[in-house]
This record gives C-alpha cells, structure tokens and sequence, in this order.
C-alpha cells in the first residue's frame, strides 16, 4: 500500500477520496492561525524561558530545573496538583455518571431541565462561586452559623480550609465537563440492547453492566480527561477553600511570575506540569483509545 | 499516537496575559525644569522647590498614564494629586487599576511601555530592577525631604502605611500588646491571619513575637521564625488580598491578624466592625512611585513625581484615605493624623530591608513553602 502512495508532498495526503483539496478546509485555517499565534506560539516562548531566564548568570541551560526540583516543597506540591486532580475526577463521576444516567431516562422536558441545572453553574464566574462557597463553608458562615445558632453543635465545624472544601469548589465547577460527554453517549446507546439482554433473561442490574455500563465508557473516558486536565491547572479554588497542604502547583506558577518576577522559573514550573499531563494522556491513550471517546462526542 | 494529539488544545497551560493596552501617549513637550541646582546638594536652594511644587511646568496636550491599586486607595490619589495637578498643569491622566510588578516587566521586555507613573509595593524598584525603570529625577524630587530611606535611585515612596497587628474586638478578650500576644493561642484562642506571601512580613513578625529586636531583624533567622510560625500553625488563615484580610477580620473568622492599616481602619470605620490595631510592632513600609524604562512621557513623569513629593501636596490622599505622607515636612489632614501609620511610631516599631528581600527572595520563598506545605 505504502509504495502505491503518490509521493509528492502536500496533495498526496488523501489519495483515495475527494478531490485533492477539500475547499471546506480552507474554513480550518482561521482557528488553526488562532491556535499557533495565541497558543502555540506563547508555549514555544515559554518553553524557551525555562532554559534562557535566570535570575542569576549561569552556564547551566537546565539550571531551572536543577533550582525546581531542590526545593523538596515543589515536588510535594506538584504531586499534590496530580492528587487533587484525580479526586476531583473521581467525585466528578460519582456524581455525574448518575446525574447523567437519570438524564437519559426521564422524558425529554425532564432531561432539559436537568441539562439547565448542570450548565447553570456557568452562567456565574468561577471566582464569584468560589467566594460564594467560602460564605458558605467558612466558621462564620452560613452551614456552621445556622449549627451554632441551633446547638446543635458547640465548635464550628471544619468545612473550609479542608480538602472538602476543595472538592466542594471544584467538583461544582468541573461537573458540567463531566456530565456532557457522557450524556451524549448515552443518548447514542440504543435502548433496544439492554431490552435485548432483558428479554435474554438478564437482570436490570446484569442489564445494566454488561451491555450498558461498557456502551456508555468512551463518555466516562472523555469526561474524566477533560476534567483532570482542567483540575490540574486550578487556583483559586484551592487557594480559597483549602488548606496549606490542598496548594496546586499553579499558585507557586503565580507567585513567580507576578510577585518574585522570576519568569524563568515559572515557565519551568508550567514546563513540567505539562509535560507530565502530556505523560498521563500518552499512558492513557496506551489503554484506551482516545479517538473513540472524543470522536463519539463529534458524531454524537 | 496521533489521537492524543488531538488533545493538545485542552491542555492549558499556564500563560501569560500581557495586557497591551493602546495608550494614546503622545510625547512631551519637553518641559523647561526650572533652573535646577546640583543634584545632591545639601542645601537645596528654595527657590526652584518652590517652583516645581506650587507652579508646575505647564504641559496642555500631555496624557499621563498612572496605574495604581484601584480602590478607596487610586480614589485618593486621584483626588488628592491626579485632579488638582491636572487642573494646574493641563495634563490629562488615564488610569489604570491593575498595577503589578509584572505588568511593568512585560511591557519594558516587550517594548510597549504605556504606564508612565506607577504605583508599587515596597518589594519593587531596587537596584535588582535597574532594568525595568527609569532613574528618578533627584534635581526636580526634593530628596532630601523625603523619610530616610523612602527615596532610591528607582523609586520614591508616595504613602506610607503600616502593616499591623489587627484585632476583633467580640472574639478577642483584652487588649494584645504585641506579636508576642499574636502568637499566643493560649492567652487569646481564636484563628489568626497572615497574608499568603513569604516577603510580606510573617517571617518578620515571629521573629519579634520571638524576641528579635526590631533593629536585629535583618538577615531574617528563617529557622527560628519556621519554628515559631510552628506554634500556631493550626490555627493560621492565609489571605490573599486586602479585601480579604478586611472582611475575615470584620467578620471574626479570625480574632486576630496581620492586616494593612487602611484595611482595618475600613473594617471600623467603613464596614462598622468591632476592629481595633495594636500599634506596638507594626512595620512601617511605603508604596512607590517608579517609571517604566521607555516611557516617552518620562520628563512629564519626573514633573508629577516631584509635584506629589512636594510639602505642600504630598499629604493631600490622606483626607480621603489614612495613609500618609512620605515628605518629613508634609501636614497630614487632622481627619486621619491619628491613624496613620507615621503618627503611630514608637521603639518597637521595625522597617522592612527591602534590598535584603528582594536579593533573597529565592531563599525566602523556598523556607515559605517548605514550611507552609509540610
């Protein structure tokens, strides 16, 4: 096949089908320029910082990384950033796989509001529910005011300040990404095979995990990606409702940047935490086809 | 392999936002400084002092641009500086609200420098920045008038204030004399503040809760303030803003904190919370004023930095706002005169070394951390 391939360059990337080039994919370009200038660009940039700026002279070109990776604080909390991210994906789908399924079994009106309920949260902005949830969570706030007041309880109990607190936070606002994909998916599940394996004589609950459950994963594999990803890049959230051992590596990015000004060290910081999000989705796209769970969604 | 590629528009990392706003600054008309005598000289002669300070340089046509805070705090400067020398001289000011440090970096380094008078905190405009900012203009600034070691080569302070001990009234039983107070949970239980910053003053006020001098602060012993902050670490609250420090301490989600003056005098006096300050060990700092190396505004800049750094002027925000004055000479406004942070100084009082600092802010940072996230 290979050797029957046209070899010149450009034209030949779609031998078989179409004309040569597709005119629709000039509408590409616009948002590919996008990409590159505002995206890409800025990366390259960054990348070159973590091995050109220094606060100090030195011949080290990976002196960054040397300074990153003494300071034993930094790994804790880059391994702490990798923690919080997957407990946040991890009560995301708790709730959200649920929240999905009753979704796509209630009449549709129904299912329209739920889809309401979840994309309400967007219509605020993150810092103003964050603000509103330490309101809430804090000792002097509503949850423990109202419990003191009932005596029901003699010392504020601890909300904020407590990785509960950020899991309240983030899961509030990272549930949507979570629930679309799957609810798409499971829209795409033709209620036909789990009536199939009913009249087969399996249970609802046989039903449900050996034709459902394994139909609806590409939506469980999409959401969760997405979500940890974002999670890994919070700020603050955890800055606000957690405590000192709830810190995310992108606080210590901000705080170089805009408060030392040493830029050199916080692009290494946002470097390495790429590069490892780079390392998860590889390892994931290792078990797991990651097409079928992002295509899903495009067909869907 | 190609399909995690596809990811790679969801992979935010972390960027920087330079935000290059297009400022119609046109260059100045260069101002005929009036007839300056030598810099540096000891007794400056009264005439041109008086010049600058009661009849500015004329400058119709000039757009200034000051960036500072925002807030009550810009609110004073403007109306204590930026509207009367406007009506004086001609200038128009456009203003920005988001000063930072980092903006200053991004503009010089990217060549589009459209702040022409910056407000800065006092961890900025050193030596270390020399590539940042303009040298001042010491033949317009009256130097000499200016608090000792509030004037560098960078920059001058335009406010001092205080940081400080601050406390809730219902949640704090007695009066706390000092640090040593602060740190003791057993005397005054309750939840303590302290900014979220490691060169903003918590490893200075341990060590005087621990018995360090004022004087003996520099270079800080980071491990015997770790060791202290240690002893109430459970119960500390980290804040990230003013705004917050105000509203934790009003509301008594702590009983007692580190907190900017004018914060807690808002607290009191604007939010009506049972909010008191203990003077004893506050840090007398100051905010400055720098200009942006590049700037083609740069003498109309000098002009104003002058103007505000002037007796008669420099104490004018302090009507609106208790932060004061930076001139020796200057008259606070009798409204806030009590609650400033200069009427306040006594012998335990301390100063940041903000050159010691900012050279170590490395080291700084590292024990923060260590410490903070342990």
């Amino acid at each position: 096949m290979r050797l029957l391939r046209p070899t010149t360059s450009g034209s030949g990337r779609r031998p078989r089908d179409g004309p040569i080039v597709n005119r629709w994919a000039l509408l590409a370009i616009p948002p590919i320029a996008f990409l590159v200038a505002f995206f890409l660009v800025p990366l390259v940039v960054v990348s070159l910082r973590s091995v050109t700026d220094f606060p100090k002279p030195t011949g080290d070109a990976f002196a960054n990384y040397g300074r990153f990776f003494a300071s034993s604080a930094n790994i804790r909390v880059l391994s702490n950033t990798f923690w919080v991210a997957g407990l946040s994906t991890v009560v995301c789908l708790a709730l959200g796989y649920p929240y999905a399924y009753l979704m796509n079994i209630v009449r549709p009106r129904v299912a329209g509001l739920l889809l309401i309920a979840v994309l309400l949260p967007f219509w605020s902005s993150l810092l103003v529910r964050t603000y509103a949830w330490e309101v809430i969570l804090r000792d002097t706030g509503i949850i423990n005011s109202f419990l003191l007041g009932a005596r029901i309880i003699d010392e504020p109990i601890p909300l904020i300040r407590t990785t509960l607190g950020v899991m309240l936070g983030m899961s509030q606002i990272l549930l949507p990404f979570m629930v679309l994909p799957i609810y798409t998916v499971m829209r795409r599940i033709d209620p036909e095979y789990t009536r199939a394996a009913a009249n087969l004589g399996a249970s609802p609950f046989a039903a449900f995990r050996r034709v459902f459950l394994p139909l609806s994963l590409p939506g469980v594999i999409a959401g969760s990606l997405l979500v940890f990803v974002l999670a890994l890049g919070f700020y603050i959230t955890p800055a606000l409702l957690g405590s000192p051992k709830d810190t995310m590596i992108s606080q210590f990015i901000a705080s170089a940047v805009q408060q030392r000004l040493d830029w050199g060290i916080g692009s290494t910081m946002a470097v390495i935490l790429m590069g490892l999000t780079f390392v998860v989705l590889f390892v994931a796209s290792r078990f797991i086809r990651l097409r079928d769970a992002f295509g899903s969604l495009e067909e869907g | 392999m190609t399909s995690w590629r596809r990811l790679l528009p969801l992979v935010a990392a972390g960027t920087l936002l330079v935000a290059a706003c297009g400022g119609g600054a046109s260059p100045s008309p260069s101002s005929a400084p009036p007839a300056s005598t030598a810099p540096g000289s000891e007794t400056p002669s009264i005439e041109p002092v008086a010049d600058v300070c009661s009849n500015p340089p004329k400058a119709d046509g000039t757009t200034l641009t000051f960036s500072s805070y925002g807030g009550a705090y810009q609110e004073a400067q403007r109306k204590g500086w930026l509207e009367p020398y406007a009506a004086l001289t001609g200038v128009t000011f456009q203003e920005s609200e988001d000063s930072s440090n980092a903006t200053i970096k991004a503009q010089v380094e990217g060549g589009q420098v459209t702040w022409d008078i910056v407000d800065v905190g006092n961890d900025f405009g050193l030596d270390a920045h020399a590539d940042l900012l303009e040298p001042l203009d010491y033949t317009k600034i009256p130097k000499d008038e200016i608090l000792d070691g509030f004037a560098g080569t960078y920059r001058v302070a335009d406010i001092t204030y205080g940081v400080v001990l601050g406390y809730n009234t219902e949640k704090t039983a007695g009066v706390p004399e000092g640090w040593a107070d602060f740190f003791d949970t057993s005397k005054f239980p309750g939840k303590r503040g302290f900014w979220d910053y490691s060169a903003g003053g918590i490893f200075e006020f341990a060590l005087l809760a621990d018995g360090v001098a004022p004087a003996d602060l520099y270079p800080l012993d980071l491990d015997r303030a770790t060791a202290k902050l240690d002893t109430i670490k459970d119960d500390i609250v980290f804040w990230a803003s003013g705004a917050e420090s105000q509203d934790l301490l009003g509301k008594g989600e702590v009983a007692m904190a580190m907190i900017w003056n004018g914060r807690a005098y808002s607290a009191k006096h604007i939010d009506n919370k049972p909010v008191e300050i203990q003077w004893n060990g506050q840090i007398v700092t100051a905010d400055y004023f720098v200009v942006p190396k590049g700037t083609p505004n740069k003498d109309a800049a000098m002009d104003f930095i002058a103007w505000a750094s002037c007796k008669e002027n420099n104490a004018a925000p302090s009507k609106y706002i208790p932060y004061g004055p930076t001139n020796k000479n200057a008259t606070a406004d009798p409204s806030t005169a009590a609650d400033l942070s200069v009427s306040n100084i006594n012998e335990t009082s301390a100063y940041f070394d903000d050159a010691w600092v900012v050279e170590n802010a490395q080291l700084l940072e590292d024990a923060y951390q260590e410490w903070k996230t342990r």
